[in-house]
């Protein structure tokens, strides 16, 4: 890196390389499989952007760690914020171990919310149940729903931030 | 390794360019020299209390000076740390709030030592309360502007916490700026209207600065 800091595209090149399958391991333990691909290429681009923060004095890993850490945050905002769509119930899933490990640390986190939350969010976030058929199904107003969502997905973000820094 | 991210690495060795490593001396440097070109340009505008000298001699003067000095250094020093990916602004945030609740000690104890707390209302002057917020808030600006290009440039990991001790920082230095016309010496005057410029600029600082410190 203190060599692509001066402008060696060569050695640049090679430090990009070896970092990227580093990169997907710790993407595909974390995050679903669809996003792992572009979490990467984010990363990719905030290292070639803020390049310059790099101090040459210091280890390469832990600057690298703490951006990937960052932008890992940044894709679970992103997925918080968007709609969910209710999966076809014919479709084949492909065996995939990583995506599996990342489904069961999600299926724990989940657990670890108050039964109302990880209700609320199994239905409508990972079921695709609307917020009124939801409501229907557990019994809470659709307000108390969505609140429901909101303070889970909340506390989820704490979780997972917190099993960062334990990492 | 799929194409388009391998064509991404093409890309951005192809177009690489050398640069120059972020430095927290340079930094700071920086921000000094902007501060001290401010208190220049505000004190050569002819904006300094006609009373100076005689202010020096109040404890008061030197307790705001001290004060607001102490927040403005701490934010930025916190916030060029911060500016880091590899450091947290929380530790330096929790040292500014304990400098807060000792400034607020602090100035309790001096006004206890001789002020008439049956003039409340009269003692905090509002007409001219507002006009120190409104000055104080103008004079955060630059601050306000060279934190965000910091921040801008840096790459901090927690922008929240970052955004809030640049926003802080901002807010003592254009008190602190503001301090040589502040025609006030009254520690319930300053304790509450420097607390409203200061909120002021915080709050508006904090949610442009977060906005701003995306990377």
């Amino acid at each position: 890196m203190a060599a692509a800091q001066q402008g060696d595209a060569r050695a640049y090149r090679a430090l990009l390389v070896a970092v990227t399958p580093w990169l997907r391991r710790y993407f595909g333990r974390r995050l679903p499989p669809g996003a792992v691909e572009d979490t990467v290429q984010d990363v990719l681009l905030a290292i070639h952007e803020k390049r310059h923060t790099y101090d040459p004095a210091r280890p390469f890993g832990p600057w690298l760690a703490a951006i990937a850490r960052y932008k890992w945050i940044d894709r679970l905002r992103a997925l918080k914020a968007h709609a969910t769509e209710p999966l076809d119930e014919t479709m084949q899933a492909p065996d995939d171990v990583e995506g599996a490990v990342a489904g069961s640390t999600f299926q724990r986190l989940l657990g670890e919310l108050k039964p109302s939350q990880a209700t609320a969010i199994r239905l409508v976030k990972l079921e695709g149940y609307s917020t009124e058929e939801a409501s229907r199904v557990t019994g809470q107003s659709v307000s108390l729903i969505k609140v429901n969502i909101h303070r889970g997905l909340k506390r989820l973000a704490h979780m997972v931030r917190a099993d960062a820094d334990a990492d | 390794m799929p194409m388009r991210t391998e064509s991404l690495v093409d890309q951005l060795s192809r177009d690489l360019q050398p640069v120059r490593p972020r430095s927290p001396v340079r930094d700071a440097m920086l921000l000094l020299a902007l501060a001290v070109a401010e208190i220049a340009v505000f004190l050569g505008l002819g904006f300094m209390r006609p009373d100076m000298p005689a202010a020096m001699d109040q404890p008061s003067l030197w307790w705001k000076l001290a004060s607001m000095g102490t927040i403005a250094g701490l934010g930025a020093s916190v916030t060029i740390l911060a500016a880091d990916p590899l450091r947290s602004p929380r530790r330096g945030l929790r040292w500014m709030f304990a400098c807060m609740a000792v400034i607020f000690a602090s100035g309790w104890l001096i006004d206890a030592g001789g002020s008439d707390l049956g003039q409340l209302l009269h003692r905090l002057d509002w007409r001219n309360g507002l006009q120190c917020v409104w000055k104080m808030d103008v004079l955060s600006l630059p601050a306000a502007i060279g934190m965000a290009i910091l921040l801008r440039r840096g790459a901090p990991t927690d922008r929240e916490g970052t955004a809030l001790a640049a926003a802080l920082s901002a807010a003592g230095w254009g008190a602190f700026v503001f301090v040589f016309a502040c025609p006030s010496d009254d520690p319930l005057y300053i304790a509450v209207w420097y607390t409203v410029g200061c909120a002021i600029v915080t709050l508006l600082g904090r949610a442009i600065l977060l906005f701003v410190s995306r990377w």
